[in-house]
């Protein structure tokens, strides 16, 4: 464990504050120049911004859609492993892959996405060009990031959902208790724990992942729709420079760190609880 | 009797009627989830002058359909070399996980000292570090460390760095639910405590174990970023990077062979990960039970 994830942690923070490139220069101890010049970088804002952004916006996305899914999920139906199966596809293709029939989708030349809606007489020319326009193109990141995840929020709550004991609901219903008031009452209370759990794994892992922009638009065009770990991608791997590039990706390390200790506080509190 | 009619017609109308919007839901849930693929199916197997004549419907075809992207992805391209590694790569990291994460779970699962709780736990935050932060010290570490630079079997070296914090803290788990009475009564029958855990305990955590190799599994089928940062060069190249780097050339798209490609890659991927998925959100949530 100390060798696998500890020891390149703390390599990464000791890049981080001295001169260090690909080249093998150690320039020695350079503070938290870094750091500083980051703040000034209005590209690295932009990036940052974006993240976080992004990572905002997708997940109220799957979270609306997740929550219907799970809902639906809970009725029994004839064939729902099959189907389930299916609407799992999104979450357990791999991105890159799934990505080439998006890329397809939102093609300036050959966009499927343009056709119907301009058969379906919601659209007339000119059509958005999904990856060379700045507005389009952060549209078009935030669906597929959307696309990918809300399956596994399903998922998610659907175990939160199914951990609350039946006669739970059946009591609320006795008492009067409406949809909304159910949902408010009983189920938040006692999912919660498992949507948080989720939450953070889903954020993380939304937060550190380049592989949508860097196959749908590569950041561009000029930097508008960059992002936090692209960018550390180009940087310290393209570019060469590790010291800049660690900076970067530790910048996120801050918020990372609240969620964590949040969830060790809600599991102390739940093992005193029990 | 018409009393009775009368009241049951509104029952099943009310019945039908939510029925009815469920299986709207569901439709509009799966047309989401599979537009995209049903746009790879097609795309493999229509002919290419109805991928690019505007005309054509684009959720059907017009030209009679055919094989000729499969056979060119065999033939003419890397394909089978990238199918190769990938499987290669993940099979090693499998082997790598499953040598170190058994018996160290074993051991975390066993040990009655304070702070074992906070192993565990540490064990499920580590998996929370992302690779983005960890990519580029690893990238030293394997270029002039391991001296692997632009290697499959750099792959194989990094990959553990996500699979095993998973692993382990899903076969604590595991050989938690295996009661240490089992393991004592067959210590005072005679038989060793290497025996004892050999032909008692490991017999009975076979499913976890399966579990835990076939996540390790997927999850380096998965991973995208470092496969592009540590393999830059054609032959050394995984599914996930090959396949959407070196079939696009420039700005001409072989979309039918792309197509193609990411259907038959990422399909068995899928298939496998929908069995054990179960398993994984488990693995996850279980970190509160």
């Amino acid at each position: 464990m100390l060798v696998l994830v500890a020891y390149p942690f703390f390599l990464s923070l000791y890049f981080s504050v001295s001169n260090v490139t690909v080249a093998g220069g150690e320039g020695g101890f350079a503070g938290l120049s870094h750091y500083q010049d980051l703040v000034g970088d209005e590209v690295f804002r932009k990036a940052l911004w974006n993240s976080l952004s992004f990572t905002f916006l997708a997940e109220i996305g799957k979270a609306i859609l997740g929550i219907g899914l799970a809902f639906l999920l809970l009725r029994h139906l004839p064939g729902k492993k099959i189907i389930r199966g299916f609407l799992m596809l999104p979450w357990t293709l791999p991105i890159s892959l799934s990505l080439l029939s998006w890329r397809w989708m939102f093609d300036p030349q050959f966009s499927t996405i343009n056709w119907a809606l301009a058969h379906l007489h919601l659209m007339s020319p000119p059509y958005p060009d999904w990856r060379g326009d700045a507005l389009w193109g952060y549209v078009a990141i935030l669906t597929v990031n959307i696309w990918r995840g809300f399956p596994f929020s399903a998922v998610i709550v659907l175990a939160g959902l199914t951990s609350i004991p039946s006669d739970m609901y059946d009591a609320a219903k006795v008492d009067g208790a409406g949809f909304f008031r159910t949902w408010h009452y009983v189920i938040t209370p006692m999912i919660a724990p498992i949507i948080f759990i989720g939450l953070i794994f889903d954020v993380t892992f939304t937060i550190g992942d380049l592989t949508i922009v860097y196959l749908l638009t590569n950041g561009g065009p000029g930097y508008a729709t960059q992002i936090v770990p692209l960018l550390a991608f180009q940087t310290g791997i393209q570019g060469g420079n590790l010291s800049t590039g660690a900076a970067m990706a530790l910048i996120f390390f801050p918020v990372l760190f609240v969620g964590v200790v949040f969830f060790l506080r809600l599991l102390i509190r739940r093992q005193a609880a029990t | 009797m018409s009393a009775v009619g009368s009241r049951t017609r509104p029952v099943n109308l009310r019945k039908l009627r939510r029925n009815v919007l469920v299986g709207l839901a569901f439709l509009f849930y799966l047309f989401i989830a599979l537009i995209p693929i049903w746009w790879m199916v097609r795309a493999t197997f229509v002919a290419d002058y109805d991928l690019i004549d505007l005309t054509v419907n684009p959720f059907w075809f017009r030209q009679p359909l055919s094989l000729v992207h499969i056979t060119y992805l065999f033939e003419h391209t890397r394909f089978l070399t990238w199918y190769g590694n990938t499987y290669l790569v993940a099979f090693c990291v499998v082997l790598i996980t499953l040598v170190l994460c058994v018996p160290a779970s074993y051991g975390l699962a066993r040990l009655r000292f304070r702070g074992a709780e906070g192993i565990g736990i540490a064990v499920f935050m580590s998996y929370l570090i992302p690779p983005i932060l960890l990519f580029l010290p690893l990238n030293q570490i394997v270029n002039n460390l391991l001296q692997l630079p632009n290697s499959k079997w750099a792959m194989v070296a990094v990959y553990p760095t996500f699979t095993v914090p998973f692993c382990l803290w899903l076969l604590i788990g595991f050989f938690k639910r295996v009661p240490i009475e089992l393991e004592e009564a067959a210590v005072v029958d005679g038989a060793s405590r290497w025996q004892a855990v050999w032909q008692v305990v490991l017999p009975l955590t076979v499913p976890g174990i399966l579990t835990a190799a076939i996540f390790a599994f997927t999850l380096s089928m998965q991973d995208f970023l470092y496969a592009l940062t540590f393999a830059s060069s054609s032959s050394q190249k995984v599914l996930n990077t090959g396949v959407p780097t070196e079939l696009i050339r420039g700005d001409l798209y072989f979309w039918g062979e792309l197509m193609t490609a990411a259907l038959l890659a990422g399909v068995p991927v899928a298939i496998v990960y929908n069995f054990f998925l179960d398993h994984f959100v488990e693995g996850i949530t279980g970190a509160l039970r």
